[in-house]
C-alpha cells in the first residue's frame, strides 16, 4: 500500500506501535506505522528504542500500560492518561495485539457498534432473541472525541467474571481519532464498571494493529483468562473487518447505510470530517 | 474494444456452482459478485457488499429466500435485493429504497450468465439449445482473458488432436468466446470455451463439451480436458510473468460509492417509487360483489411483496386506489387484486367494476409493506371481514409454504359474499367460514377465538372499521398485548379536522415550514422539495410513518396502536396534525 | 477426565476441539497464554510439551503434544462409529496423505495467518504461494470426487481425519491473505463439513446456513 502523507494531527501525536512484552533483547521486532517502515529492540538498560528502517534516524517513543508508544511527528500532548490503570483493586493486562487486514478507522467504528453484538458473538454478547438496539446518547466530550452513553444491551456472557445472561450498560469515550474506550457494568460489582481500551496502529492505510488494554475490576480472574476472552471476542471481529469493500473508512454520509442504532458511528465519522483526518478513510 | 465489455454477457458462475443454500463469490472486470440461487430456483447476481457497512455478502447465510449479512444479520430478498428486516429495529419495516444493486442473469447452457450494463438479450446459441453439453471443470487463469483466448486457438494440438477447423467464435457470444473442433479416432469433437474476465489479469474459463459423451466415458473426458486446461493455463501465467503486456489487460469497471443507484431495468422505477406499467391479463369474479384482477409487467420483473402488502392502482379515470395484493411466496409473475363494489364509491371501485377491461394498460405502485407477519411467532391468527381476506389470505400462504402454524376466520354475510373460496378451500383445515353473524354474534366469536392466549401468538385482522375496533378491543379484553394484535383499515372513515396551524422543524436539514389549516403536512412539505413517502393519504397504510423528535402530535389515524400513539414517537403526516405550536420531525 | 491444553486462536487446537465435538466427548479446557504471554515457553509447560507446542492432550497417564496425534488417538480409542479413522486397509493410505496436505497447509496457510495476525516471523509470499498449490489440487481433487457423487476428501458416506485435518487451515486461510474465491469446489466442501453434526466453530469460522 503505497503511502499518501498522513494528516498533521495524526503525525504529531502518539501511536502504539508493540506490546512491550513482545520484545526480546538482541531481536529486532518490524512493523510499519503510515506506511513507514519501523525496526522496535530493547535498549541494553531495557528502554525500547523505535527507529526508522530507512534512514535509521529514532523516533521519540513512552513506555506505558506495557506498551510501546511512537510518533513520527512532533506531539503537542502526552500519552492518552488512563486513571483506572492506577486503581489498585484491578487486573491491568495488556490483551494481546492481533494484526487485521482493514483501515484501522474501520476497527474503531465496529468497537462502538451494538448492533452486530447478537450476531458476530452470538450467544457471548449477545443472542438472536435481543437484537433490538434501544436509543442511546451521544456527545461531543469537552476536551475533544466523542462520548457515548445510555447503551443498554441483553448479554449471556457479558465477561470472562460472568455466570449468566444481563442487562449489560456500556458506555464509550472516542479518545482520539485511533483510540478508543469502552466502559462495562461488572457483572459481580453492579457498581464499578471493567474499562477496556483499544489503541489501533495505523500500519498504513488499509491495515492496522489492534493493541487492547484491560482493567478489569480484579475478581479471581487471571491474565490468561481475561485476554483469552479479549482475544475470542477480537478474533471474531478480524473476518468481518477483513471483508469490508472498501477497506478505507468512507465519510461521505450517503456512501453506506446508517440507521438510527449507528448514531455513535455517523457521529465519529462526522468528527473525522471536521478533525480533517483522511488517512485511512475516502474523504467526503 | 474495451469500452464493450461492460455491456457483454459472460458466464460469472456455472450452474453446479450453486448448490442448495450456498453463495458464490463471482467476479467480472474487477466487481465482484454475491451469486445465489434461492429455494425457489431462481438466480440472484448481486454486488457483493451489504449497503450497510459494506461487508461482503458472499460469506453471508443463504436462507432459501433471503440473503442474510454476516455482519448485523440484514435480510435482502430474492429477486429485487430489497432490504426486508433491519434486526437493531425489529419493529420497522425498512425503506424499500434500501436494495442493494441488482445485476441481470440469466441461466443457460448450464452457466450464469451476467453483465454489467448490458445493451443487447443475453445470447442464444443455437448450437447449445439443442444440446445436452457437459461442462468442464471452469479454470481460473491468472492472465489476461485475451491472451488466454489467444492461447485457446491452438486447443486441439494440445489434446494432441487434429483440428477440424480452425477455432472460430460463437456469435453472438461475441469477445472470449471460442469454438474448437478435432478429430480423435475418427471422430469429430467440439468444445465451447467461455473466457470470463475476471480482473485485468485473470479468467475463467468454462468450457462445454458439445457431442454425446457415454457415460462410462465421463470422467476420463473430463480428466483429459482438465489436463489440457491446466498445462495451458500454467502457459499462459508463466508467459504473462515473463513479459506482461499491458495492453492485454482488461479494463477494469469501477462503480460509485453510492450504492443507491441501481441497474435493473424496472429496479430504478422501482426503488424511486414509480409507478410500475401493467395489463389487465385477466379479471373475473370471485364473488358476489367482488371482482379480482390479475396485472402482469409490461417489461421487467415485478418486485416482490411482503406478505400483507398493499399496491396504490392507478385508474383509467385519474383515480388512484390502494389494493391488497394476494400474492403467496410462489407467485412472482404478476399481481392479484380484488375490488369490491362500494355503494358509497368515490369512483374508484365503480371503475374498476365497470370500466377495467382484460388488456387494458394500468400502472401500479411498487407494494407498500406495512402490514407484515411478525417474525417467528408460535401461532398466528388471521381474522378477515369481507374483502379484507385479501392481505390475509397472502399471509396464510406465506405461512402454509413455511410449514408455520395459522388459523384463518373469513367472517362474510354469506358464502356468495366470501372471497376466493376455492383459493381458501386449497389452505385445507385451517381456514373457517363464519356466515351471516351479526356484530355482536361476530364479537363474540372472536372473544371465543381468541381466548385462548400464548406468549408466541399473534392477531392479524382486516375488514370494516368497526369489526377491527371490535376485534382489537376483545383482544384487549382477552389480555392480548398491544403489540400482539396487527391490523390493517382500508380507509380512515373518521371526521379529519384539520383547522389547526402549526410549525413543523425537520431534524436533518435546517428547514421549518408553517403548517396552515386546510393542508396537510405532507403536501407542505412536497412544496418545499421534501417528499415523504404516502399512499393512502388518510392515515390508513402507514406508508408516510414518520419519527417525531420534539412535539405532541395530534393523531387523526387509524394506522397507529394505542401504545405507538401514547409514546408521540411517531406519526402518519399525511393527515395527522399537532397539539403543539411546533413539532420536530426525523426527516 | 481428557484435559486440552487450549489456546482459542490456535488452528491446530481447533481440530482437536473439532475432534471432542463431533465425539462428543466432556473433557476440561485449560487455557494457555501462548500470545502475547509465550506461557507454552516456560519451563513448566515444556514438561508437559517438550517443544512447546498447544494442543495437548491428556489422556490418563497419556500426553500428546502433536495435533494430529491427538486427533488420531482420540478417534481410535473413543469413535465406536469407527467413521472417523476408517479401519480399511484400502483408504489407510489415503487419508495419511490428506492429513500430510493438512499439515503442510498449517505450515503455509496457517503460518501466514500467523504471521499477519501475531507477527510470528515468515516469508510471507512464500507461504502463501505454497498454501495455492496445495488448495489447487484439495480443488481439483474435490471437484473430481463430487463428479463421481463423493462428498469427501476420502471415498465414503461420512468425513475422515482426510477432511478434519485440513479444514482449520482451509477455513482460516483469509487471515493469511489466502483468498477462497478460485477454489469454488474446496468452498462447497467446507460447507458440507460445517453441516456434520457434533460441528462447533471457532472464532473467525461462521456456520453454515441450515438446509430448512
Amino acid at each position: 500500500m503505497t503511502g499518501r502523507a498522513p494528516d498533521r494531527a495524526l503525525v504529531d501525536d502518539w501511536h502504539v506501535v508493540v506490546d512491550r512484552s513482545w520484545l526480546t533483547f538482541g531481536q529486532l521486532y518490524r512493523t510499519k506505522l503510515f506506511g513507514a517502515a519501523l525496526q522496535i529492540s530493547p535498549d541494553v538498560d531495557g528502554r525500547a528504542r523505535v527507529s526508522l528502517s530507512a534512514t535509521g534516524a529514532v523516533l521519540p517513543s513512552v513506555e506505558r500500560y506495557g506498551l510501546v508508544f511512537a510518533s513520527v511527528g512532533r506531539p503537542a500532548r502526552d500519552v492518552l492518561d488512563i486513571p483506572e490503570a492506577r486503581e489498585s483493586d484491578r487486573l491491568i493486562v495488556t490483551g494481546g495485539s492481533i494484526g487485521v487486514g482493514v483501515s484501522g478507522l474501520r476497527a474503531v467504528e465496529n468497537f462502538l457498534d451494538l448492533g452486530h453484538l447478537p450476531f458476530v458473538h452470538a450467544d457471548i454478547l449477545g443472542d438472536e432473541a435481543h437484537t433490538e438496539v434501544e436509543d442511546y446518547d451521544v456527545a461531543r466530550a469537552e476536551d475533544g472525541g466523542i462520548l457515548v452513553t445510555n447503551c443498554r444491551f441483553f448479554q449471556p456472557v457479558a465477561s470472562p467474571s460472568a455466570s449468566g445472561g444481563i442487562m449489560a450498560d456500556y458506555a464509550y469515550r472516542v479518545f482520539r481519532p485511533f483510540t478508543v474506550g469502552l466502559y462495562k457494568t461488572n457483572p459481580k460489582q453492579p457498581d464499578r464498571r471493567d474499562f477496556i481500551a483499544l489503541f489501533v496502529q495505523p500500519v498504513d492505510e488499509e491495515r492496522c494493529v489492534a493493541h487492547s488494554l484491560l482493567a478489569y475490576v480484579e475478581d479471581g480472574l487471571t491474565a490468561a483468562g481475561v485476554r483469552a476472552f479479549m482475544q475470542l471476542i477480537f478474533a471474531q471481529d478480524k473476518p468481518i473487518l477483513e471483508n469490508h469493500v472498501p477497506k478505507r473508512l468512507p465519510l461521505d454520509p450517503r456512501a453506506e447505510t446508517p440507521i438510527r442504532a449507528d448514531k455513535s458511528s455517523i457521529a465519529y465519522r462526522r468528527w473525522l470530517s471536521e478533525l480533517g483526518v483522511t488517512y485511512g478513510a475516502i474523504p467526503a | 474494444m474495451q469500452q464493450d465489455l461492460r455491456a457483454l454477457w459472460f458466464p460469472v458462475a456455472s450452474s453446479g456452482d450453486l448448490p442448495l443454500r450456498h453463495v458464490y463469490q463471482g467476479q467480472l472486470l474487477g466487481l465482484e459478485f454475491a451469486v445465489w440461487r434461492a429455494d425457489d430456483g431462481a438466480v440472484n447476481v448481486w454486488e457483493n457488499r451489504c449497503l450497510h457497512r459494506g461487508v461482503r455478502l458472499s460469506i453471508g447465510l443463504n436462507l432459501g429466500s433471503e440473503l442474510k449479512c454476516q455482519y448485523h444479520g440484514w435480510r435482502y430478498a430474492n429477486g429485487d435485493a430489497s432490504c426486508l428486516y433491519i434486526p437493531a429495529h425489529p419493529a420497522n419495516a425498512p425503506a424499500r429504497t434500501i436494495r442493494n444493486r441488482v445485476y441481470r442473469s440469466v441461466e443457460r447452457y448450464g452457466l450464469i450468465w451476467s453483465a454489467i450494463e448490458p445493451l443487447a438479450e443475453p445470447p442464444v446459441i443455437p448450437e447449445l439449445e439443442t444440446a445436452e453439453p457437459l461442462a468442464l471443470r471452469p479454470m481460473p487463469v491468472a492472465a489476461p482473458a485475451s491472451r488466454v483466448v489467444e492461447a485457446l486457438r491452438s486447443y486441439a494440438a494440445r489434446l494432441g488432436a487434429e483440428a477440424v477447423e480452425p477455432a472460430a467464435e460463437v456469435p453472438p457470444a461475441g469477445a472470449f468466446a471460442l469454438r474448437a473442433s478435432w478429430r480423435r479416432d475418427g471422430e469429430v469433437e467440439a468444445a465451447a470455451f467461455f473466457v470470463q474476465p475476471t480482473a485485468a489479469r485473470a479468467c475463467v474459463i468454462r468450457g462445454l463439451l458439445l457431442g454425446d459423451v457415454a457415460e462410462a466415458e465421463r470422467v476420463a473426458t473430463l480428466k483429459a480436458h482438465n489436463a489440457a486446461l491446466t498445462a495451458l493455463r500454467e502457459e499462459a501465467e508463466a508467459a504473462d510473468a515473463r513479459e506482461p503486456d499491458a495492453a492485454a489487460a482488461v479494463e477494469e469497471a469501477k462503480i460509485p460509492l453510492s450504492p443507491r443507484v441501481t441497474t435493473v431495468a424496472g429496479g430504478e422505477r422501482a426503488a424511486s417509487g414509480e409507478a410500475i406499467r401493467v395489463r389487465v391479463a385477466r379479471k373475473w369474479r370471485v364473488a358476489a360483489d367482488v371482482v379480482a384482477l390479475r396485472l402482469e409487467p409490461i417489461s421487467g420483473a415485478l418486485p416482490p411483496p411482503a406478505p400483507g402488502a398493499h399496491v396504490d392502482l392507478h385508474l383509467p379515470n385519474g383515480l388512484v386506489r390502494q389494493y391488497s395484493l394476494t400474492n403467496g411466496p410462489a407467485e412472482r409473475d404478476a399481481y392479484v387484486v380484488a375490488v369490491k363494489r362500494e355503494p358509497q364509491s368515490r369512483g374508484g371501485s365503480a371503475a374498476v367494476h365497470d370500466a377495467v377491461r382484460e388488456g387494458d394498460l394500468l400502472a401500479v405502485s411498487p407494494p407498500h409493506d406495512n402490514f407484515r407477519l411478525a417474525r417467528g411467532g408460535g401461532r398466528h391468527v388471521l381474522l378477515a371481514g369481507g374483502i379484507g381476506v385479501t392481505p390475509l389470505l397472502a399471509m396464510a400462504k406465506a405461512l402454509a409454504a413455511t410449514g408455520r402454524s395459522f388459523e384463518l376466520h373469513l367472517f362474510a354475510r354469506s358464502e356468495e359474499h366470501a372471497p376466493f373460496a376455492d383459493d381458501l378451500g386449497g389452505l385445507g383445515a385451517s381456514v373457517q367460514m363464519h356466515t351471516g353473524l351479526d356484530p355482536t354474534a361476530t364479537g363474540d366469536c372472536i372473544s371465543a377465538i381468541l381466548a385462548d392466549r400464548a406468549d408466541d401468538a399473534y392477531v392479524y385482522v382486516c375488514g370494516p372499521a368497526p369489526m377491527i375496533e371490535a376485534a382489537v378491543a376483545r383482544a384487549e379484553q382477552a389480555g392480548w398485548p398491544d403489540s400482539a394484535v396487527h391490523f390493517e383499515h382500508f380507509g380512515n372513515a373518521k371526521a379529519v379536522d384539520d383547522s389547526t396551524a402549526f410549525e413543523v422543524a425537520l431534524a436533518r436539514s435546517a428547514i421549518t415550514v408553517a403548517i396552515p389549516a386546510g393542508r396537510t403536512i405532507t403536501d407542505v412539505l412536497r412544496e418545499h422539495g421534501v417528499s415523504v413517502p404516502t399512499s393512502c393519504e388518510q392515515g390508513a397504510c402507514g406508508t408516510c410513518i414518520t419519527t417525531v423528535l420534539e412535539g405532541k402530535p395530534d393523531h387523526q389515524d387509524v394506522f397507529l396502536s394505542k401504545a405507538e400513539r401514547a409514546s408521540d414517537a411517531c406519526m402518519t403526516p399525511c393527515i395527522s396534525r399537532s397539539l403543539t405550536p411546533r413539532l420536530v420531525l426525523d426527516l | 477426565m481428557l484435559i486440552l491444553h487450549d489456546y482459542e486462536l490456535s488452528s491446530e487446537a481447533y481440530a482437536a476441539r473439532l475432534m471432542l465435538g463431533f465425539l462428543g466427548l466432556a473433557h476440561e479446557s485449560r487455557p494457555v497464554d501462548v500470545y502475547p504471554g509465550a506461557a507454552n515457553e516456560a519451563p513448566a509447560f515444556r514438561r508437559l510439551s517438550p517443544l512447546g507446542r498447544v494442543p495437548v492432550l491428556e489422556d490418563g497417564g497419556l500426553a500428546l503434544w502433536d495435533w494430529q496425534a491427538i486427533l488420531i488417538h482420540l478417534a481410535a480409542t473413543y469413535d465406536e462409529s469407527r467413521r472417523w479413522l476408517p479401519q480399511d486397509p484400502a483408504r489407510a493410505g489415503a487419508i495419511a496423505q490428506w492429513m500430510a496436505v493438512g499439515r503442510e497447509l498449517e505450515d503455509s496457510s496457517g503460518l501466514a495467518r500467523r504471521h499477519l495476525a501475531m507477527f510470528v516471523d515468515a516469508d510471507l509470499p512464500l507461504a502463501q504461494e505454497r498454501a495455492h498449490r496445495l488448495m489447487r489440487q484439495m480443488d481439483e481433487h474435490l471437484w473430481f470426487q463430487e463428479q463421481a457423487g463423493q462428498d469427501w476428501l476420502v471415498d465414503g458416506p461420512h468425513p475422515t481425519l482426510a477432511d478434519l485435518a485440513p479444514f482449520p487451515a482451509v477455513m482460516l486461510s483469509e487471515e493469511g491473505g489466502v483468498d477462497r474465491r478460485d477454489y469454488p469446489a474446496i468452498r462447497r466442501w467446507s460447507e458440507r463439513f460445517r453441516r456434520t453434526p457434533g460441528f462447533v466453530t471457532m472464532s473467525g469460522v461462521f456456520p453454515a446456513a441450515p438446509l430448512g
